[in-house]
């Protein structure tokens, strides 16, 4: 069934969790929703979920509006944050959780334990209890309960945070394969854009409790629809950097380009899009040598700005060292200096050139 | 040195313990003494022991609706004090209603008054109710006195059980009934028993109240001890020491078994320890 969120608000006290919030989710799709922390995931999924109550706006489920439905009514898997594993309880009572509340037969019950614990691979510590896993178990135990609920949606809160960086990556392809085995509708939370663009088939970038993008995820990533978008999605994060267009010329900082219009712009521009060369453009202030490639930290004529260079055959540049940057103005990204949205009826061109 | 300190470490100990038990110990023993035994100079250590004191004891009819009315009174205010404490720790803890500070504190400063000064309203409410010398009336009463302790100790614990849990329970299709008995219940369990264990034994201990609104029939053993001490001309020792041996096995028994709860409920639940 498709998902809507119809403007969805929530505020506590003065701070304003989501505002006026749109999303729709299609059935039988895998969203992620990124966004920092403090953007408003948990909130919107604790809404989806039945956990809080909206202020104004309708949850339409199927056409049906559920933002006031109590949990127990609502066809929704959740996994929190936390695992909230339940203590007294062993790890194949814990998945089997929310069937046994649901009374379904006992042997229906362990048929699909048994299964889920298989995608998830841990059949060896259903005879556990919580406290006898490492936090990565936990979280799949955590995982498994929750995908274990007869739903038509789930939920997933930032399921992977928190773990070391070998079990996330484990964990992720199981959640691939699940998604693909469930065929049911997903939502998944993550503060982690390079998960985030991983994972999703349809990526809603939330800022400030506002959907700035939904989007397949390379669409977002190479058209971004807001600054905000280009800054959160991507990593090492995008350079912005405020310019004005005037006499047929953008000049933003120490970048020159060719372009008509005017006004006051934001131009945006991807670390990998910064291509370093000979030449005495910038000053090195940083590097981060990450083996495959390297994230270079500039100062140009009083600029920072950030460039990833891949390390093929090159070694990155010395701190101190000059380097020349060129950029392709058609991978420029313009923004609008107030609304930060994206402006992209004005083609720039190389500084010099006329069109 | 240090080979020598834990030797003298336990010495001290016992000794200690002895100096402690010795009482528990003579009247113990006594029990199983006759009269004239008891009150030997030097006190004998080596007798030949009689049940006599325990007949004696039991060929009184009254005693075993003394012993009934103790186990039922004590057992059932703690029951009953312990279910509302939970229901209402819970509350306190959960939904975090306005005043929920002030209003533990009024509970607390229940306690703070000691029994006797409130002896003139509880006797007159009692008297003008027409609840004196009742079960059910005494029962409440004791319930009502254990409750504040319960609910600051249950509410400790409940604090500590993270309302993600109760989340959980809600989405997975579960009633609030279910999320307070079946999730949130059996992970607050140490602290059940440690409300249970210390107000057992402050409820089994009680005989001021029993006395004033109690009557004929709701007689508990600290009141028969006090009753028939003085009886068959001078002190009744051989009643005393029977009647106090069978008395104590109850509180030690449960001590005993649960002596870890007992120091949560002397710290209001804020030491938790191993439990």
């Amino acid at each position: 069934m498709p998902l809507e969120f119809r403007n969805i608000s929530k505020s506590y006290g003065r701070t304003r969790a989501i505002d006026a919030l749109d999303l729709t989710v299609e059935a039988g799709s895998f969203t992620v929703v990124c966004g920092e922390p403090k953007a408003g995931k948990s909130v919107l999924f604790r809404l989806l979920v039945g956990l809080e109550h909206p202020d104004s706006g309708q949850i339409l489920l199927g056409g049906r509006d559920i933002a006031n439905d109590p949990p127990a009514r609502r066809p929704v898997g959740y996994v929190p944050q936390s695992f909230a594993l339940y203590p007294h309880l062993t790890v194949a009572q814990n998945m089997a959780y929310p069937l046994t509340l649901a009374r379904f037969a006992r042997d229906e019950i362990a048929r699909r334990v048994d299964r889920t614990a298989g995608i998830l691979s841990i059949t060896h510590l259903l005879k556990k209890t919580p406290d006898q896993l490492s936090g990565g178990e936990k979280q799949r135990v955590a995982v498994a309960r929750g995908l274990l609920k007869d739903a038509e949606i789930f939920v997933l809160d930032d399921p992977l945070v928190g773990l070391d960086y070998k079990l996330r990556e484990r964990l992720m392809d199981e959640l691939k394969g699940l998604r693909h085995e469930l065929k049911a509708t997903f939502l998944y939370a993550t503060a982690d854009s390079l998960e985030a663009l991983s994972m999703a088939q349809h990526l809603a970038v939330l800022d400030r409790g506002r959907i700035v993008q939904a989007a397949p995820p390379s669409e977002v990533y190479h058209l971004p629809a807001t600054a905000r978008a280009l800054e959160l999605i991507g990593f090492p994060r995008a350079n912005l950097v405020p310019g004005r267009l005037a006499a047929g010329q953008l000049t933003a900082g120490p970048l020159r380009f060719a372009a008509d219009g005017a006004g006051e712009v934001v131009v945006g521009l991807r670390p990998e899009h910064l291509r370093l060369g000979d030449g005495a453009d910038a000053r090195v202030t940083l590097v981060e040598n990450l083996g495959g490639e390297a994230v270079v930290y500039l100062d140009m004529q009083g600029q920072a700005l950030t460039a990833a260079m891949p390390l093929l055959d090159t070694a990155p540049p010395e701190i101190d060292a000059m380097v020349g940057v060129t950029v392709d103005p058609a991978e420029v990204c313009l923004f609008d200096a107030t609304s930060g949205a994206r402006i992209s009826s004005i083609a720039l061109r190389k500084a010099g050139t006329h069109g | 040195m240090s080979r020598l300190r834990e030797p003298l470490y336990y010495a001290a100990l016992w000794l200690i313990s002895l100096f402690f038990f010795a009482p528990i110990g003579w009247i113990v023993l006594s029990s199983f003494k006759t009269r004239s035994d008891i009150l030997a100079t030097p006190p004998k250590l080596f007798f030949a022991p009689s049940l006599d004191n325990y007949r004696a004891l039991f060929a009184k009819s009254e005693i075993f609706g003394q012993i009934f009315n103790s186990v039922f009174l004590s057992l059932g205010a703690v029951i009953v004090a312990v279910l509302v404490s939970f229901l209402a720790a819970f509350c306190f803890s959960r939904l975090k209603p306005r005043g929920t500070d002030f209003l533990m504190f009024l509970l607390l400063s229940i306690r703070m008054l000691p029994g006797p000064a409130v002896i003139l309203p509880v006797y007159l409410m009692y008297a003008a109710f027409g609840w004196k010398d009742n079960h059910l009336a005494l029962l409440l009463f004791y319930a009502m006195f254990s409750i504040p302790f319960s609910v600051w100790i249950l509410k400790g614990f409940l604090d500590g059980v993270s309302t993600r849990y109760d989340e959980t329970g809600l989405v997975n299709g579960g009633s609030w009934f279910h999320v307070i008995f079946k999730v949130v219940l059996p992970q607050v369990r140490p602290g059940l028993i440690a409300a249970f264990i210390f107000n057992l034994i402050f409820v089994w201990n009680e005989y001021l109240f029993n006395f004033l609104i109690g009557g004929v029939k709701t007689q508990n053993i600290p009141y028969a001890l006090m009753v028939g001490t003085y009886s068959e001309g001078g002190l009744n020792w051989t009643f005393i020491s029977a009647m106090t041996s069978i008395y104590m096995v109850v509180p030690i028994a449960f001590i005993f078994a649960f002596q870890k709860y007992l120091l949560v409920g002397m710290t209001f639940g804020t030491v938790r320890g191993e439990v």
